[in-house]
């Protein structure tokens, strides 16, 4: 199997580093929505794809995420 | 050759001829044989011919060479230009050492005493002087200065058996049989998985250290930040504006930020608690290699593979002491009151020494020791020639560490403030230096900087004359820098003081790393990512520190080098079968990233023409010339360019800001420029 995002081999369909990369994207959100008083999915996955500071895996599994989720 | 003189080896030409001149007082005759200069004298009635090495003249290798082949765990010592290409002279000086060796009648090695010069004199003592390594003597110098060199020389010690030496040759053994078995199985794994064959290579310290890049890498990489606010207070008093933070660095809500504010604005902060100190700073400990490769890079961004090789120049200069020391410690066998007479007739230093020479001298110590070298200092000797402004730099840097390792300790007084409003604690911070001590002979190196405050009571009141709230992100983890990556392999026990930096540099050479901003490549990754998986304990830093540890005591005479080679061969063997075993898998990892970096290299940019495709170096089939073509040709995008056909050519991130076209850097000659590749834009010109 390949990984979805990058195409390197795996055994699901993210490889080891998006696969972490998604785990702490869904973990970092609580702390959004309670930093901001609430805030959307989508509009969290654009806002840490805009943040100069999210690191190029985790990015590209906002992007991944956004598009699965329209 | 008239029989019954001393032969003299030493590991490097400049030394061989500051060694002739200190003992000739600048008299020796210089003559040729097999193309190597030697220098014939006499010392003290006796007749002498001092000749040197170029580094390492002997290397290991396999019998068979043949890449294909692995494992092999069969290695020799050859002259250093059959197995390396770039040490095209190892043959002239040892045809050199060999003919002057059959008139002699004493040898003494004088390279420099450490592990890799120990090596260098056992060999050629061995192997060009057929068998003297135990009978020759042993000249023992931290500097290149004439009294120095003297001293050693009217001293000079018998062979002890050279643990040093045993260490050094097993230390290369281990490399070579690592790194051959090693590279070869990676190099052959994309030829196993129907790829073509790519050269990939893992050395023993280079695994563990790819190991810390690569696990820095990952946490950037998937790095996710969170916001938090930075709540910080304007206050004034008597005219004067103070910015105080709030006593949480963070507050992690947008909500309670303005809470904070609306119930500050307005008010008045009291002074409720002030703490005043004085803090004694100690002067810093004297120079190993380490510190000063990160004081270097720290004060001027200099690599610490280019500060070794300007300390290794000011050391063959006779200007400061041998560097590739580990040492932190001062000796009063050094001469203190020698060294800062030189000093002191420097322009620069003269009223530090004078100053100092006032009283007792008595030099800070660290509590790192090298027993063959003290911590690296000046020797107080005028450059004979101009240096260059790096080498310049480095020189005073030691100069001035050496100073202020005789300065009393510094004072700093420090005050902090705690303004309260209401419930809302902010803290103001001030720091002076009361008496500079040390601080004045390091000079500019020191770092230290005033923060003033007025004086301030308890009870004071201050005015709040603003709350601000800034949203920040955490920041992610930074990456390794040069020198912070020295750190980390010295904190972890990993490679040498001599080695760091070079291990550093070939993992950049590799293509695994870049050398600038230290950034893991696809093919770092892959490899990494490949031997985790399959030779785990190849790259842990354990197994190799650990066999730092023995090759430590195998120096100190105390373990055998046999031993710890068979020790080794084991652990290769059980890692490489496995590698070999996946060898289908690993190939296509790295294969993979091996194309995606060939394809990195070429991609330029986007497409300004069909916005879609991606604008691409491509080379001619029919011309062989290369120029710009999009990748959406087959499409129909026929946008295209001509480039400069010299030289090498890098994309850079941001487009050209008339045309949108991309912009390349094109390094041909002494001066890269920077060139938009769309021949019709507006502002192309050179930049």
């Amino acid at each position: 199997m390949k990984c979805r995002v990058c195409g390197r081999e795996s055994t699901a369909d993210l490889c080891r580093y998006h696969g972490e990369a998604e785990e702490r994207l869904r973990a970092a959100y609580p702390h959004w929505v309670r930093a901001y008083g609430g805030m959307k999915w989508k509009d969290y996955l654009d806002s840490v794809k805009r943040n100069p500071q999210t690191g190029q895996w985790a990015k590209e599994i906002a992007e991944l995420l956004k598009g699965d989720s329209e | 050759m008239s029989p019954g003189y001393t032969l003299v080896i030493c590991e490097k030409p400049d030394a061989a001829s500051r060694i002739a001149d200190a003992l000739s007082g600048g008299t020796a005759r210089r003559e040729q044989v097999d193309g190597t200069t030697v220098f014939r004298l006499s010392w003290k009635g006796e007749d002498f011919a001092v000749c040197a090495a170029q580094g390492h003249v002997y290397g290991v290798s396999d019998p068979f060479d043949e890449r294909a082949v692995y494992p092999v765990f069969d290695v020799e010592w050859y002259s250093s230009d059959l197995v390396d290409e770039d040490a095209s002279g190892a043959a002239r000086r040892i045809s050199a050492v060999k003919k002057l060796s059959v008139g002699a009648s004493r040898f003494i090695n004088a390279c420099d005493y450490d592990v890799e010069g120990e090596t260098i004199g056992f060999n050629l003592l061995r192997y060009a002087c057929g068998g003297k390594e135990d009978v020759a003597l042993r000249a023992k110098f931290s500097t290149l200065t004439a009294e120095d060199l003297l001293r050693s020389f009217d001293d000079l010690k018998p062979s002890e058996g050279s643990g040093l030496a045993r260490a050094g040759r097993a230390r290369h053994a281990i490399d070579f049989v690592w790194g051959v078995n090693l590279s070869r199985a990676l190099s052959q794994a994309p030829l196993g998985a129907g790829h073509r064959y790519r050269t990939v290579s893992v050395g023993r310290v280079q695994g563990p250290t790819l190991g810390f890049l690569v696990e820095r890498e990952c946490e950037i990489r998937e790095f996710v930040p969170v916001p938090y606010w930075k709540v910080s207070g304007t206050f004034e008093k008597d005219g004067r504006e103070f910015v105080a933070a709030y006593s949480r660095d963070r507050v992690d809500s947008w909500s309670r930020a303005a809470e904070i504010r609306a119930d500050c604005e307005g008010k008045d902060a009291v002074a409720s608690s002030i703490r005043r100190g004085l803090a004694q700073i100690g002067p810093p400990v004297p120079f190993n290699i380490g510190d000063l490769q990160k004081e270097a890079f720290r004060a001027f961004g200099y690599t610490p593979s280019r500060t070794l090789e300007l300390a290794e120049k000011l050391y063959l200069g006779a200007l400061i002491s041998y560097p590739r020391t580990g040492s932190q410690r001062l000796p009063p066998s050094i001469n203190y009151h020698g060294i800062l007479r030189g000093i002191g007739k420097m322009a620069g230093y003269s009223a530090s020494v004078e100053e100092l020479t006032r009283s007792e001298l008595k030099p800070v110590q660290g509590e790192k020791v090298d027993p063959a070298h003290p911590a690296i200092h000046p020797t107080g000797e005028n450059p004979r020639r101009p240096l260059g402004v790096a080498e310049a730099s480095i020189f005073d840097l030691v100069i001035r560490r050496f100073l202020a390792a005789f300065g009393p300790s510094a004072r700093r007084e420090m005050v902090d403030v705690s303004l309260m409003v209401g419930e809302h604690e902010f803290g103001l911070r001030g720091g002076r230096t009361v008496f500079p001590g040390w601080m004045k002979y390091y000079g500019r190196y020191s770092g230290y900087r005033d923060v003033g405050l007025p004086r301030i009571s308890e009870g004071d009141r201050f005015r709040v004359e603003g709350v601000s709230a800034e949203e920040k992100f955490e920041q992610r983890p930074s990456k390794f820098s040069q020198s912070s990556l020295l750190e980390k392999m010295e904190n972890e026990g990993v490679g040498t003081k001599a080695t760091r930096a070079d291990i550093i540099s070939t993992l950049v050479s590799r293509g695994y790393v870049s050398g600038e901003s230290m950034e893991v490549s696809d093919l770092g990754l892959a490899v990494m990512e490949a031997m985790t998986q399959y030779a785990p304990s190849i790259v842990s830093t354990e197994l190799t520190r650990g066999i730092e540890e023995k090759l430590g005591a195998v120096e100190k005479g105390i373990g055998k080098e046999g031993d710890l080679l068979r020790e080794t061969v084991r652990s290769i063997a059980s890692q490489v079968a496995e590698l070999s075993a996946n060898e289908e898998v690993v190939g296509r990892q790295i294969d993979v990233a091996l194309v995606n970096i060939v394809s990195k290299a070429f991609a330029l940019g986007r497409c300004p023409v069909c916005k879609t495709g991606e604008l691409r170096i491509v080379t001619s089939r029919s011309t062989r010339k290369r120029f710009v073509g999009c990748s959406n040709y087959h499409s129909g995008c026929r946008a295209s360019a001509p480039l400069p056909q010299r030289g090498k050519i890098r994309a850079t991130p941001k487009p050209c800001e008339r045309c949108s076209w991309p912009v390349v850097y094109v390094v041909a000659g002494r001066r890269p420029w920077k060139l938009c590749v769309n021949p019709s834009c507006p502002g192309r010109k050179r930049a």
